[in-house]
This record gives structure tokens, C-alpha cells and sequence, in this order.
């Protein structure tokens, strides 16, 4: 089954669970399995790009590595006292730190990292925004008001994001430097944006849009026996490895 | 037999502020018969737009104060009606074809129209294909939205209207930012609609195009309230008065007003210039855009004499915003383009802003502080760092006074009208003494009154100060009436063409 079939209502519930489990644990087997599941998944169980996936991890790595380092050097409890430590002077420093219980913790954190972030692109690159929405107004009885609110205001961004460009140009034109974190632009922009969203909404009102009444839907998003197995396996699985894995 | 009014609306007084003074809608009464092609015309600020709204139920719930007043749709009360069935009497299509969609294809913002009406879901793919079919819009339903062009996405927005099969369909300034050739399609369509028993009701500033389809032409006055109604093709010449008393566009071919200024020597010069399709404004890094977008211009040359006034038309999308963000170092191309004889690659886009200005299209984008003479101040600034405030000031005020915005000095930019705006956008921008100005649509959303002070101003400062200006328009007659020199974007090259080729 692709992961794009799997209901995204249940996959976010299901996510949500993973990430609070793997929350109350400290293994670092099950971290790296987590991981390297989640990629596997998304390499031959999706349509998600293979470079899409290495762009949003290289970030994820970069942080996994400080947060490693950071645990290495400086947490505190190890098993062994600062004055040990610096008594065996023969040893670099960072051997000693090593040697200590340090690199377990440091391991634990740097995994746990790179599992959240395995389990958190598996549900950004699989799922259709639309579908999401649609889905959590069905199985989550989301109001409609909300949901076609999100949806338009997420259809206004490529026209936000022209505007932004154009007011930059008028900006440079006019000889105001306005540099990459400048607030003007985004002033002028957000100004115009408060507009569209007015007009936006009165369009939808007049095409009979309105928050309570009854609405028929083209395709309401199903809940399988599939999407219920597939929930209940990722579960499962994380909780019987918390049972039975060691490290 | 009478026949059945669409929409009847009796003493509506309306205004923005519960306190304020000024009633946008001043008791009107108005009467629009079913069945027929009926056009709204009245200048800029005269609260057509807002009876539109009023009309259909979306004001007051989305803002302002209804004092008094009583609107039936078909005979039937709108306070009795919710917004799901007044849908089926009354839909708007708006101005901007931007933002009427809140899906991002065709089909599924026409499945969203249905679905807020209760069409069975096993219903929409046939309702769909026979709309799309009927209006011609087959191949636009898988495309994303925000692709198409303005009258791509004018006909989209009629296509939902249609597929919801309401008696009557309001249209609101819908062909203010498309070209002729759009509109004329748009009108072919509801010709059709009208054939099918459906009732149009179009706001408009303009008249010419809607002389042959309408069945019937009213004109608002102050206050919205109606000036004059009941005129067609043929009694047309007997309103004129009324047309020039409320300053709209009187239909005829176009009348210079000044003689055409000797040209002078080439301020501003293309060679050879090619230029392509692209989706972003330069970037530092690639000075090169994608090789195989297609050409907007192709080995293009033009000169922009001084001191005249030229202009540069075009279908809309055909290149002509990009053409001046080239002369502005903000798109790349290849040629030569030269200012003042001096080649442009070799001038700091310091030196260069200094000699040459613009104006866009929506001028609130340009504004940088929040106040009119601030705005002003900070122009003046910007160009003589050294300056002190007091005289800056003045200056300020002195220029604002020559604008006759002078009153509006502590106001908002943003508060101001599009007439307003674009004024003070022009002062602004040449507040360091700019000789070259551009303007990207400098009448787009104004009256035959606004547009004129507009483009009147810009003569008299060319007349005073030498100033030379080019204009980018889509309208014809506009570039007839007003331009010394008018070149034309067709087929990737800019052809001159002579005013009496572009009358009507």
C-alpha cells in the first residue's frame, strides 16, 4: 500500500502517539530502527523525491550532530568525576569524555532527534494538504468554516509571495534599501493581505458558502480496515520494541 | 403581463461607520427586471461596488451599518434568505480575478460552488463537463489558478457562477483588469447565459463594450442613487450631458487634446534587446534565466524620445511590466539598452534610480511609511541625505499642495482612493528630481474624471519641466488620446505605430 492511501487523519494520530511514546524511552536501537523504517517507507512506499528527503534531513543531521556533541561534553551525572577524569592526563580529553557514560546519553539524544525527524517527513512527504484537510473535516469533524479558511489562504500564497517580490522591486527602485529581514515589505504585504482575505471571503459567501448549513461533499475520505492495521502495526511495534529491546 | 423583477431594492441608506456622516448608499431605489442584460454605470466612488455587496447580502455582515432599506431578490425577502439560498437567486463575480477562488483548480473550486448548495455528489462530473463545454472552458479545469491568465481566470470564475445555475449573476467591474479581446469573450458568454433565461447585471465604468449586448444602461449618481435610465444604442446621444456631468466615459472614438510634442533626442534606448519568460525577478547569483522559456521580446529596438510622452501597449501577459523591470535592472536580458546614451550595465542602480522612476500597477506597494507626508519627507531624504527637516518639511508640504493632496497630509497612504494613490505615488517617486518616469497602467480601476486629472497632471509636468514619461496600457484609446509616440508589443518586437491606426 503507498502511504499517500493512508487515511491522513490516522497517520497524524498515529505519528502523534509514536513521538510520545519514543518520548518515554531512551533506546538507542529503536531511535536508529524508527529512522531508518521511516526512510525505507518513504523511499519505496511513496511518491516523496529521494533529493526532497535529503534536503529536510541535512538540517536534521546538522542538529542531531550538536546535540550529540553537546551531550558528549557536557552533561552531567557521568560515572566517572571531573577530578577522575583529569588525573589520567595522558588521555585527550575528549577520549576521556567518551570513555564515560557521556556517549550513551550523548547517542540517546542524537537518536531520539533523528527519530522524530524520520517520523515527521514521513508524514510531511506523503500527504496532500487538501486530502489532510478534507480528511480531518470528515474523520475529525473539523468545521468547514476552518477548513475551506485554510485551504483559501493556502491558495493566496503564490500571489502573497509575487506581491512580496514586487514590493521589494518598488522598494529598490525607489532607493530604499530594504535588506532580507527589513519589516517594510512585509508591512506593505501584509497590509494587502488582510484586503485579499476580505475580498476572498465575501467571493466564497457569494458562491453560497456558509459556515453551518449543510453542504454535500464530491469525496469524503475514507477510514479502511487497512488504515486501522497500519496504525495499530506502527503502535505496536514501537511499544513491543520498548518491551524488548535492551540498548 | 409585467414582468418579474430579479432585484428590487427600495430606500437603502448604508454607510461604513455606525456614527459616520457620509452614507456610501443614500436612498436608493432601483428595479432591475429579470431576464435582460442590465449595466450600472457611475464614476469611481459613487458606492456601486458597495450596492453590489448590499445587494447581495454580503454587506452588512461583513462590515458597515444598513440603516434602512428593504432588497428582494426575485420577489422573496433576502432577510428571510440564508447565504445558501440566496446563492441560488443572486452570485457576484469581483474585480480582482485573483481573489474569488479558494481551491487551486477549476474543477475543484467548481465541486466546492456545488457543494455549498447541496448538489449531489453524483451529480457534479456531468454538471461540470456541460458547464465547462457550454462555456468553453474545458481545457482550463486541471490547470492550477493561479497560472492563468486575468481573462483565463475572469472566465473560471464565470464558469462556477454558471455551474451553480443562479437565476442571476451580478458582475462587479469584471473586465478592469483584462483586455478587449478577453472581455469581448466574456460578453459572448453571457450573451449565452442570457439566452438560457438568466438575468446579468454588470457594474462598469465604461460603456462601449457593453453598447451592443445591453438591454439596458443605467447611470448612477451621488449616493448611488440613479441619475438616468432606460438608455440603449439609440438614444444614446441624448444622455451625453449626463454621462459629462457625472464624469464617465462618454463611448467615441478618442479626441486628442494636445498636438503631438516634436520628438527630441532618445532618453531611453533598446538594441537588440531579448528578453524571456520567466518566473522571478533577477537573481544575484544567475544572471540567467531558464534557456527554454519562451521570448517575450527578441532582438527588439525602440527609442523613447524627451520630453514626450510615449506609450507601450499590449495584450495583458504580453511582456510589458517585465519589459520596464529590464530598464530597470531588475530582469535580466540580453542587447543593449542604453539611458541618456550611456550603457545601462555600466550605471550603479543608484545613479540609475536617481535619473528614472516608476510607478506600478497597485501603487500601495510602494509606499514605505504610513503617513502622506512622511512619505513624501522620506523620498526627499532618500536622494539628499543632507537636507534639514524644517526645509524638507516645507517641501513636502509644497509638492503635496502642487497635487492638490495637500489636505490629505496626515492621512494614511493606504486610506487614500486609487486616483489618490497613484498621484501621490508619481510625486514620490520623482521627488528627487527624476527626469524618465514609467507607469505601469496609471488609469487601471479609475473614471473618465480621475483618469484625466492623472494623465493632465503628467502633461503639465512634461510641459513645465521637461519630464518624460512611458506609459504601459492595454487600452487603445488611452494611448490614442494622450501619447506622442505609442509603440506596440506584438510578435516579440516593440512596433511603433501611428494614433490614427489605434482609432476604433
Amino acid at each position: 500500500m503507498k502511504l499517500e492511501r493512508w487515511n491522513p487523519s490516522l497517520k497524524a494520530g498515529t505519528i502523534l502517539i509514536s513521538v510520545i511514546l519514543l518520548s518515554f524511552q531512551y533506546l538507542v536501537s529503536l531511535n536508529l530502527l524508527v529512522f531508518g523504517i521511516s526512510l525505507l517507507l518513504l523511499l519505496f512506499c511513496s511518491d516523496a523525491r529521494p533529493r526532497q528527503i535529503g534536503a529536510i534531513l541535512i538540517p536534521a543531521a546538522v542538529a542531531a550532530f550538536g546535540l550529540f556533541v553537546m551531550g558528549l561534553y557536557y552533561s552531567r551525572g557521568s560515572s566517572i568525576t571531573d577530578s577522575q577524569l583529569s588525573s589520567i592526563s595522558a588521555v585527550p580529553y575528549a577520549v576521556r569524555a567518551a570513555m564515560s557514560q557521556n556517549l550513551y546519553s550523548a547517542l540517546q539524544l542524537a537518536t531520539r532527534l533523528l527519530a522524530y525527524a524520520g517520523l515527521g517527513i514521513l508524514f510531511a512527504l506523503s500527504t496532500d494538504g487538501e486530502y489532510f484537510i478534507s480528511s480531518l473535516m470528515h474523520q475529525c469533524r473539523l468545521s468547514p468554516k476552518f477548513a475551506y479558511g485554510i485551504l483559501a489562504a493556502f491558495h493566496l500564497m503564490p500571489g502573497m509571495i509575487r506581491e512580496f517580490r514586487s514590493v521589494r522591486t518598488a522598494f529598490a527602485v525607489r532607493g530604499v534599501h530594504a535588506g532580507a529581514l527589513s519589516l517594510k515589505p512585509i508591512f506593505t504585504m501584509l497590509v494587502n493581505s488582510v484586503r485579499w482575505s476580505e475580498s476572498v471571503a465575501m467571493a466564497m459567501e457569494s458562491k453560497g458558502f456558509c459556515g453551518e448549513a449543510p453542504r454535500s461533499y464530491y469525496a469524503v475520505p475514507k477510514v479502511r480496515w487497512a488504515d486501522w492495521a497500519g496504525s495499530f502495526g506502527c503502535i505496536g511495534a514501537i511499544i513491543a520494541g520498548m518491551l524488548f529491546l535492551r540498548y | 403581463m409585467q414582468r418579474e423583477k430579479a432585484l428590487q431594492l427600495e430606500d437603502l441608506v448604508f454607510r461604513f461607520q455606525e456614527k459616520g456622516k457620509r452614507n456610501i448608499l443614500d436612498h436608493v431605489s432601483l428595479e432591475i427586471e429579470a431576464g435582460g442584460i442590465t449595466v450600472l454605470m457611475g464614476s469611481s466612488g459613487c458606492g456601486k461596488s458597495t450596492l453590489a455587496a448590499v445587494a447581495a447580502g454580503l454587506y452588512p455582515e461583513n462590515g458597515g451599518f444598513l440603516e434602512s432599506g428593504d432588497i428582494r431578490l426575485f420577489g422573496r425577502p433576502l432577510k428571510e434568505l440564508n447565504q445558501q439560498q440566496r446563492a441560488a437567486y443572486l452570485t457576484l463575480m469581483f474585480q480582482n480575478p485573483d481573489l474569488q477562488f479558494c481551491m487551486n483548480t477549476l474543477r475543484k473550486e467548481m465541486q466546492f460552488c456545488m457543494e455549498n448548495i447541496c448538489v449531489p455528489p453524483e451529480q457534479m462530473d456531468e454538471k461540470i463537463a456541460c458547464a465547462a463545454e457550454r462555456l468553453g472552458v474545458s481545457e482550463l479545469l486541471d490547470r492550477r489558478l493561479h497560472s492563468l491568465s486575468g481573462g483565463e481566470k475572469q472566465k473560471a470564475a464565470l464558469a462556477c457562477l454558471y455551474v451553480m445555475e443562479s437565476r442571476c449573476v451580478l458582475l462587479d467591474e469584471c473586465f478592469a483588469n483584462i483586455d478587449r479581446s478577453a472581455a469581448r469573450e466574456i460578453l459572448e458568454l453571457l450573451l449565452r447565459m442570457k439566452q438560457e433565461g438568466r438575468t446579468v447585471i454588470a457594474i462598469d465604468h465604461q460603456a462601449d463594450l457593453w453598447l451592443d449586448a445591453a438591454d439596458e444602461i443605467i447611470l448612477l449618481g451621488e449616493g448611488g442613487r440613479v441619475a438616468a435610465r432606460g438608455i440603449c444604442r439609440e438614444n444614446l446621444a441624448a444622455y451625453r450631458p449626463v454621462f459629462q456631468e457625472q464624469g464617465l466615459f462618454y463611448p467615441q472614438a478618442p479626441e486628442r487634446l494636445y498636438p503631438p510634442r516634436p520628438a527630441g533626442d532618445p532618453v531611453l534606448s533598446f538594441r537588440d534587446v531579448s528578453i524571456r519568460r520567466g518566473q522571478t525577478v533577477k537573481k544575484k547569483w544567475s544572471r540567467k534565466p531558464e534557456p527554454d522559456e519562451p521570448f517575450l521580446l527578441r532582438q527588439a529596438s525602440a527609442d523613447f524620445p524627451r520630453g514626450c510622452m510615449t506609450a507601450v501597449l499590449g495584450p495583458s501577459g504580453s511582456g510589458k511590466t517585465t519589459t520596464f523591470l529590464a530598464a530597470l535592472k531588475q530582469y535580466p536580458y540580453t542587447g543593449t539598452i542604453l539611458l541618456n546614451g550611456r550603457d545601462l550595465s555600466r550605471l550603479r542602480p543608484r545613479e540609475l534610480y536617481q535619473q528614472m522612476g516608476i510607478v506600478f500597477q497597485n501603487p500601495s506597494n510602494q509606499f514605505i511609511t504610513q503617513n502622506v507626508e512622511e512619505e513624501i519627507c522620506a523620498s526627499l531624504r532618500v536622494w539628499d541625505r543632507q537636507m534639514p527637516e524644517e526645509a524638507c518639511r516645507q517641501r513636502a508640504d509644497q509638492l503635496l499642495e502642487s497635487y492638490q493632496l495637500g489636505r490629505y497630509r496626515k492621512y494614511s497612504p493606504y486610506m487614500l482612493s486609487q486616483g489618490q494613490q497613484r498621484r501621490l505615488a508619481v510625486l514620490s517617486v520623482l521627488a528627487g528630481g527624476q527626469k524618465l518616469l514609467l507607469l505601469d497602467e496609471p488609469t487601471y480601476g479609475q473614471d473618465d474624471r480621475s483618469s484625466r486629472a492623472v494623465m493632465q497632471q503628467l502633461r503639465q509636468k512634461i510641459e513645465d519641466e521637461g519630464l518624460t514619461v512611458i506609459f504601459i496600457t492595454h487600452d487603445r484609446a488611452l494611448a490614442a488620446v494622450w501619447a506622442d509616440r505609442i509603440y506596440e508589443l506584438c510578435g516579440q518586437k516593440l512596433v511603433e505605430r501611428a494614433p490614427e491606426e489605434l482609432c476604433l
